[in-house]
């Protein structure tokens, strides 16, 4: 809906022995897509949530489960140092999902 | 769920008989020889409520569907088992020590499906009492620790035939309204900071043991409940102000162990398990040493990240990283640790549902874990004692350090490469020296049963018959041999 912002949330798998910095990426994420007009960072309990992002440590990808993906009508999976599957460097996690959420 | 300082005042509101350093102590919560242990428990409270950790420490309970922590959990599938080895690394990771949880958890599990088999043979009502316990764990998030060891006196012997039978727990009355029991558990790990006891028979026991085959809730602070902290390598640095000295002044070394003294203990019988049904023991036993075998490639494995961390960037700060054997016995650390967690992964996934519906590791995949662990957890330690270097048994303490006439040596000595202050090289040394002297050691080789026990075990389920047709079979040799 026009001017109706885009409401995105985050999941973590559990975090048993992650690849990557799951803490600072999950620090960093709600901060810059709190920047974005668009876009409202809301907690992973909300309904109707448009995007979730869930943040797994490593290629396991255990978070990535219906349960988890049915909350949100799309969903962002980062898997150790990949994002939908495509291989990211760990810094530059952020910025290719925020490119991601970006309409277009 | 608790918080973790929600746990902290459930502490201060009990009111345990504790002694330590033969004097007795007010409040458990509070006293610095006890705070680390208190700190490490209170991190499995804090993390399930954390979203980084939430997907592995808590789950849905299988009475209630209420969300609970994972440590009061009633495992019902291998994914469950999976999950618990991964969050008992998470944790420690975190902590670098041990957060005393999973033996209570180990032993809920334990009881709770050897309690329903005695009620399919027996009709006992000991299974809907257990269930009882375990909702009420599970609202209040509770911490049970898990008494099975007895001091057990002379060990030729079986618990009926010691001179004392108070080297082992037993039944001395049984009345109307529930038993009393006596005798004693030892090294039993969170037992001053946890909320109650989960007593279990320690051996399997014939007819003449029948008053020792017993299973029992106990909450802390019932009267004749006595508990007698047992003394750490160092643990006077604890005391003394020392932060640097103690290695890991958070979370401390091993979980805190004390000998628990039952003395005419009365037990109602909402809270008694088993009374006095001997041929259960040894299922008891089994389940609750698979259980907690399974736990030893989870947990260690998350504290060889930290000792192989450590270890690594010591050897960055003494210069010696780039060298071919340092780099190598690294490698190794790494190798030997994550052998451990393969082997508690694999017996998770190869567990099965037992008659109550609950999951079991598969036994001789935890018990071969385990007798790793009695093995690599000290050669984790030797490595890193030899990268280390003779400084980590003879480094000068903080407080020289700081003093204003030897600090400056002290400081000027123990540097490593020039850009890195010597506090850093004290502070990783004294990590590893917490984490591989003494204590900790001992942990590995005799928590969960001493080596022998898990050959017995190794010896019990080896499968010797198929091993030999296998043989028969190729050799042409035995019954299947080939005419
Ligand atoms: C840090 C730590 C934490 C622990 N936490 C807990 C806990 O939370 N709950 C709990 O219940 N227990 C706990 N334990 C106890 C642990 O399970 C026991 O230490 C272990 O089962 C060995 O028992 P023991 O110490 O009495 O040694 P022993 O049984 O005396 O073993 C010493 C040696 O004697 C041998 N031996 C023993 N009996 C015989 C025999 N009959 N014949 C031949 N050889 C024999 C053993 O194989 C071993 O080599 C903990 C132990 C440690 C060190």
């Amino acid at each position: 809906m026009p001017g109706q912002k885009r409401r995105v949330s985050l999941k973590y798998c559990g975090s048993c022995n992650p690849l990557i910095d799951l803490s600072r990426i999950g620090q960093v994420l709600p901060a810059a897509i709190s920047q974005e007009t668009d876009l409202l960072f809301v907690s992973a309990e909300e309904t109707n949530i448009d995007t979730i992002i869930i943040l797994c440590g490593c290629p396991r990808a255990c978070g990535n489960k219906e349960t988890i993906r049915a909350r949100a009508l799309r969903c962002i999976v980062v898997a150790g140092e990949s994002v939908d599957a495509v291989p990211v460097a760990e810094k530059d996690i952020s910025t290719a999902i925020i490119k991601k959420l970006k309409p277009k | 769920m608790m918080c973790g300082d929600e746990y902290r005042e459930s502490l201060r509101r009990l009111k345990p008989e504790v002694y330590y350093l033969g004097e007795k102590i007010e409040s458990v919560a509070d006293h610095p020889a006890f705070i680390p242990h208190v700190n490490s428990v209170a991190l499995t409270y804090d993390l399930a409520r954390a979203p980084e950790f939430e997907e592995l420490l808590t789950t849905k309970s299988h009475l209630t569907g209420e969300k609970i922590n994972f440590f009061t959990h009633v495992h019902h599938s291998c994914h469950d088992l999976v999950r618990k080895v991964k969050s008992l690394r998470a944790l420690g990771q975190q902590t670098g020590s041990c957060f005393a949880r999973c033996v209570g958890h180990d032993a809920l599990n334990a009881i709770y499906s050897v309690t329903y088999d005695l009620g399919k043979k027996n009709g006992t009502e000991y299974h809907q009492r257990l269930v009882n316990l375990l909702k009420e764990v599970q609202a209040k998030d509770l911490f049970l620790s898990g008494a099975m060891t007895d001091p057990k006196g002379d060990r030729s012997l079986s618990p009926s035939q010691q001179k004392d039978p108070d080297q082992h727990v037993h039944i001395v009355a049984r009345k109307q309204d529930g038993i009393v029991v006596r005798g004693a558990k030892a090294h039993i790990t969170g037992a001053v900071n946890a909320h109650g006891h989960l007593v279990m028979p320690t051996t399997s026991l014939k007819e003449a043991d029948q008053d020792f085959a017993v299973c029992c809730y106990v909450p802390i602070d019932t009267p004749g409940v006595i508990h007698i902290f047992g003394r750490q390598t160092n643990d006077d640095r604890k005391c003394s102000g020392c932060l640097i000295d103690q290695g890991n002044p958070e979370y401390g070394i091993v979980g805190g162990e004390a000998l628990i003294v039952f003395e005419d203990v009365f037990v109602p019988w909402e809270h008694v398990f088993m009374c006095g049904e001997y041929d259960f023991a040894f299922d008891l036993v089994e389940r609750f040493a698979t259980a907690h075998r399974q736990n030893y490639g989870g947990c260690k494995t998350g504290l060889a990240d930290v000792l192989t961390g450590a270890t690594y960037a010591l050897a960055e700060v003494q210069g010696t990283v780039g060298a071919s054997h340092v780099r190598d016995k690294l490698v190794e650390m790494v190798h030997l640790a994550e052998t451990l967690y393969c082997c508690s992964i694999a017996c998770s996934c190869q567990g099965y549902a037992l008659p109550a519906g609950n999951f079991m590791a598969d036994p001789l995949l935890a018990n071969v874990t385990k007798l790793n662990v009695t093995r690599h957890v000290y050669e984790l330690a030797r490595l890193a004692q030899d990268i280390a270097g003779g400084m980590l048994a003879t480094m000068p303490s903080e407080s020289d350090w700081k003093n204003t006439s030897v600090g400056k040596y002290v400081d000027k000595y123990l540097k490593g490469v020039a850009d890195v202050p010597a506090e850093t090289r004290m502070r990783l040394l004294r990590l590893i020296e917490g984490m591989t002297c003494g204590t900790a050691l001992v942990e590995s080789m005799h928590g969960a049963g001493s080596p022998q026990a898990q050959k017995i075990m190794l010896m019990r389920r080896a499968n010797w018959e198929h091993k030999k047709r296998l043989a028969q079979k190729l050799s042409g040799t035995g019954e299947s041999r080939h005419d």
